[in-house]
């Protein structure tokens, strides 16, 4: 995306992802999948094409009104979890409220609400380096879901997880996406990929089927 | 953008890396601290010696006779000489204007006894001019007139500290007082705050001091000459031109730095100017430095804390930070740990000096305060260069992007 050379990632992805569904998106590395996720949270812009998210056009957004988008739509869970090792358990969850602009108490009785939901209620005053990879995983998901978002794109939520664990991630992210939010995984692992309703294969930045 | 969850996220980040951040305070405090005390420092001396000139009138001349070092003209040394009238008039008769001139002669142990009370004080027989020259502040009634001292009226100007021990609260102006059996009237009286010492004599018309207390002696202790708004150069030029015409007069060798005395009061104040204007530049610009430095400091350390928290921000981003929380966040944190550091080193400079400055009051060296005049400078300071330091870092930390930090090694 940036220096000198061009570079296509991704040409001619022709997809649409309907509210409610649970999309799993499959490929090898360097195939363009994490491109893919970073396009559709606006963490990285495209050059051409057409993103449009809940019937917005998502083209040549200023930094702010992503910054807009992604708190009001979006929500992350990322591989190695990206807590603010900081900040305890309960502030983290919050910390999506923050910015938009909930009040203190308010925003701490919310996070609390989701803490309880993925099962840390009795963790919320612990720091991430006191918690086990599948409790910070669940603690980034209750994140990802404090602020009411549409969609949780997740990007290899399990990857730094053991199996028994991934299973509990996985149970926990298809009950959430039960409650009507669209969830968006992104995978190497085929039997992650099953456990969701419909699979996008990426090959060298194009869909295969 | 100052609210209570900001100064909370603030609080965290700084107190998340306690030593950093007590580094830091720290060089900024020592630099506060610093330009405080030098400040103080800077303005006891220039109190000090501010004080030591407001006794006297600044552009003046004092001339006086003492005992030769060096013989000449087949003269010894260790010669005593002495200012008789035809010197004074011929002095007089030397410069082109005199915008003022007084001769004084001075005797000690004067008894002088007012109703029951008695005491003893020294006198000084002095011309009108001496007012002017000596700074003399009038409290009450009129100071030695011409006349006074052409007819040799027996007429007295009482300083404070006679006052106070011999008349009771009671105004002077009117009263007689017999100074060694003479009786005198008291026609004004002085307080002289900047010189205690001037407050214990009596002033009397030149004339009537001679006579009486000196017994018609010719001897003239001192000459003071009044400069008015000649400026500098020209009074130097005078002073030497009248020093060496007058060391002639009296054949005493050019080269005698004591037998004749002149001192310039213009001269010294000049010097003494330019001193304080050297040092007041000096802390400044020494203050400004170590400012810099605590600014310098806090910028690199903040531009490690941006780089140390590329993910934390980027995280931030995805979270929905906006690219102004993003350098508020930077930007408030500098400022927040200059004021507090600053203010910090500025209570302990100020406290300091305090408590210093009743102890030490030295002849050239006074009441070393800093004005409130100058703290604000100090904080206004602080301020700007806060928020310098954190704008730098703060524009890095606006460009990171949410993908390249999160991005997994």
């Amino acid at each position: 995306m940036t220096g000198g050379q061009e570079l296509k990632v991704l040409k001619g992805l022709d997809c649409h992802i309907k509210e409610g569904e649970m999309v799993a998106i499959m490929g090898s590395s360097g195939s363009g999948k994490s491109t893919m996720l970073n396009i559709l949270g606006l963490l990285d812009s495209f050059d051409e094409g057409e993103y449009l998210l809940a019937g917005n056009s998502m083209d040549r957004l200023t930094e702010n009104s992503a910054a807009k988008y992604r708190s009001k739509f979006l929500g992350f869970v990322f591989q190695s979890f990206n807590l603010i090792n900081f900040k305890s358990a309960q502030e983290n969850v919050a910390l999506p409220l923050y910015y938009q602009g909930v009040p203190r108490k308010e925003r701490n009785k919310i996070a609390l609400e989701y803490l309880k939901k993925v099962g840390l209620l009795d963790w919320a005053d612990h720091l991430p380096n006191q918690l086990s990879g599948g409790q910070k995983q669940r603690v980034a998901i209750a994140r990802a879901l404090v602020a009411k978002p549409k969609v949780i794109l997740a990007d290899e939520p399990t990857g730094a997880l053991d199996s028994k664990t991934s299973e509990e991630v996985m149970k926990l992210l298809r009950e959430i996406n039960s409650e009507g939010i669209t969830m968006v995984i992104v995978t190497h692992e085929s039997d992650i990929a099953e456990l969701c309703d419909r699979t996008i294969h990426l090959r060298d930045g194009q869909i295969v089927d | 953008m100052f609210n209570r969850d900001t100064w909370l996220e603030i609080a965290h980040t700084v107190l998340s890396h306690p030593l950093r951040t007590a580094l830091t305070g720290i060089s900024i405090a020592l630099g506060v601290f610093i330009l405080v005390v030098m400040q103080g420092l800077g303005f006891g001396l220039q109190n000090g010696v501010k004080a030591q000139f407001a006794d006297d009138a600044v552009n003046s001349v004092w001339v006086k006779a003492g005992t030769t070092q060096l013989a000449y003209k087949g003269n010894q040394a260790n010669r005593r000489i002495i200012m008789r009238q035809n010197d004074v008039d011929a002095l007089y008769n030397e410069m082109d204007t005199i915008y003022a001139s007084t001769r004084r002669i001075r005797m000690w142990g004067i008894s002088m006894e007012y109703g029951k009370k008695a005491g003893s004080f020294p006198i000084r027989g002095v011309d009108p001019d001496h007012q002017e020259l000596e700074n003399t502040k009038l409290i009450s009634g009129r100071y030695i007139s011409e006349h006074d001292v052409e007819v040799g009226t027996k007429v007295a100007v009482l300083g404070q500290t006679i006052i106070d021990e011999l008349y009771n609260g009671e105004d002077p102006v009117g009263t007689q007082i017999l100074m060694n059996g003479i009786l005198f009237t008291v026609v004004g009286a002085f307080n002289d705050p900047a010189s205690r010492w001037e407050n214990n004599m009596a002033y009397t018309p030149y004339s009537t001091a001679k006579k009486l207390f000196r017994s018609g002696r010719d001897q003239v202790d001192q000459i003071i000459l009044g400069t008015g708004d000649m400026p500098i150069p020209a009074t130097m030029t005078l002073t030497d031109r009248l020093q060496s015409w007058f060391k002639d007069r009296k054949s005493v060798h050019p080269e005698d730095q004591r037998g004749i005395w002149f001192d310039n009061n213009n001269e010294e104040y000049k010097r003494y100017q330019d001193i304080f204007v050297g040092i007041e530049l000096f802390i400044w610009g020494l203050g400004f430095l170590t400012l810099l430095a605590g600014a310098v400091g806090v910028a690199n350390i903040l531009a490690i804390a941006v780089k140390e928290r590329t993910k934390e921000i980027g995280v931030r981003k995805a979270l929905g930070a906006s690219s102004m929380s993003v350098v508020g966040l930077v930007v408030q944190e500098a400022l927040s740990l200059m004021i507090v550091s600053g203010s910090l080193g500025l209570v302990i400079g100020v406290g300091i000096l305090e408590i210093v400055s009743p102890m030490i009051d030295h002849e050239y060296f006074k009441n070393p305060q800093v004005d409130f005049r100058i703290a604000l400078i100090a904080l206004g300071v602080l301020v700007v260069v806060g928020v310098a330091s954190g704008i730098g870092p703060a524009l890095r930390a606006v460009r990171i992007k949410p993908v390249e930090a999160l991005r997994d090694e």
